[in-house]
């Protein structure tokens, strides 16, 4: 059960941002124990969990080089309804999420995207395997402005690498 | 470290939302991005949940915990066992059967001191037998959830990767084989869909297949490779499931299931469990 308390005088993003540039340096190492892009997304989905959805312990996530489109898999049930939320915590990163079936349709019915985070709704008409489709963007002026308003300037700290990484996690009732 | 992140992340629904620039089709055989190939197998719960709306089965006739499960020292069968007992979980979930979720919560814990992930599972099979004394419902089904991620969480970072996608196998053929007892007893069409699953028996072939070790050899894991490709026969893509097929389908993941966890008597034709 997703119980996180948020505290409404800092921005998600901001916050984001100085825990990353704290992190960036022990990236490697901590990599097995925070997982910053699935921590957005469970944020995103926390509101619905009231609404009766059950969110999923077992996620995706990843990392991807910026406007290169991924495809997920999965397996959804005709009378479940569900959500996907995606995330991504990289300064000055967005990311989108869509889900199509089989033929390659779209059958989101509601969506929303949000800078750091995005989310997709969809009511499956057949059971069967449905693709999620993520897609990140970076915006290197965004990213300096981040860093900055917040005094991340060390050199080599949120130095864009090419990639950025981000989390899929969903939830069905 | 992740709850303390999210803790300091402050509430959502602030700002713009962005018009999506997801494309209205996708050409899937040409797609110019990356699939990802890591595949989440979705818990029976999501399952029982339709069945739940469709009809009324008698989830406490699906209940059936072996006695002493995983009495091996081969940890491929150990983790088969685990899934299986935590696909038990949730059959005992639906039929809100406090004791049963005890026993299953204490069996589950037994089985993660035989894999040596006890420390791990600990607080989740605590959490289990405390919510099913409260009737949490909600509650038990997230940490049965949890149990299975910590475990397979646990077994990947110790490089047993093949492992953790074996119980996710348990559970998915312990659901599937409860799914198809209760279809097979009143059959509807839009019950049997429900089985319409080729991309995960395609995923758990190709995982046995990849398989290595001497598990790979067993009489267990040889049964149960044969098991999912008939599986696979009577799945067929697009093709409606009729109730000769659901029966099929009972049988052969009931005999998958007797290989390893279930006692030696087959049970009756037409038995749930």
């Amino acid at each position: 059960m997703i119980m996180w308390k948020p505290i409404p005088t800092l921005s998600r993003r901001a916050l984001a941002v100085l825990v990353l540039a704290v992190l960036l340096p022990f990236a490697g190492k901590l990599n097995a124990f925070v997982n910053e892009a699935i921590s957005l997304a469970l944020e995103a989905a926390t509101p619905y969990v009231e609404q009766g959805f059950e969110v999923r312990e077992d996620n995706w996530s990843g990392e991807v080089a910026p406007d290169k489109p991924l495809l997920v898999r999965h397996q959804l049930f005709r009378g479940n309804e569900y959500w996907f939320w995606a995330g991504t915590s990289w300064p000055g990163a967005s990311i989108q999420v869509d889900i199509f079936d089989s033929k390659g349709n779209s059958v989101g019915l509601e969506s929303f995207a949000k800078g750091s985070f995005a989310g997709v709704r969809a009511l499956p008409q057949k059971t069967g395997t449905y693709f999620i489709w993520i897609q990140t963007a970076y915006d290197p002026a965004k990213a300096r402005k981040e860093l900055e308003e917040f005094g991340v300037g060390a050199e080599g700290v949120g130095e864009f690498t090419g990639t950025v990484d981000w989390g899929l996690v969903y939830g069905y009732r | 470290m992740v709850v303390i992140l999210s803790c300091l992340l402050p509430g959502l629904m602030t700002g713009e939302t962005e018009k999506s620039g997801a494309p209205k089709r996708l050409d899937l055989a040409n797609f110019p991005g990356e699939i990802v190939d890591q595949v989440v197998v979705p818990i029976p719960a999501e399952i029982f949940a339709v069945l739940d709306k469709l009809d009324e089965p008698d989830w406490d006739d699906g209940i059936a915990i072996p006695e002493e499960p995983g009495q091996t020292s081969d940890r491929a069968i150990l983790a088969l066992t685990f899934g299986s007992l935590v696909g038990e979980g949730f059959i005992a979930v639906q039929a809100k059967s406090v004791d049963d979720i005890e026993t299953i919560g204490k069996e589950v814990l037994a089985l993660a001191e035989s894999l040596g992930l006890a420390g791990a599972v600990r607080p989740h099979s605590l959490g289990i037998i405390e919510a099913a004394k409260n009737r949490e419902w909600d509650v038990v089904r997230d940490e049965l959830d949890g149990t299975q991620q910590t475990v397979r969480t646990t077994m990947e970072k110790l490089r047993d990767d093949q492992l953790a996608e074996l119980v996710s196998l348990g559970g998915w053929l312990r659901g599937t084989h409860v799914v198809t007892s209760f279809i097979g007893e009143a059959f509807r069409e839009d019950k049997a869909e429900l089985l319409n699953q080729p991309g995960l028996i395609a995923h758990f072939r190709q995982m046995l297949e990849a398989l290595d070790g001497p598990s790979k050899a067993s009489r267990e894991i040889r049964a149960l490779t044969t098991g999912l490709a008939r599986m696979e026969a009577v799945i067929v893509e697009e093709g409606a499931i009729s109730e000769e097929d659901i029966i099929e389908l009972r049988d052969i993941s009931r005999s998958m299931l007797d290989e390893y966890y279930f006692a030696e008597e087959p049970a009756e034709d037409g038995d749930p469990n």
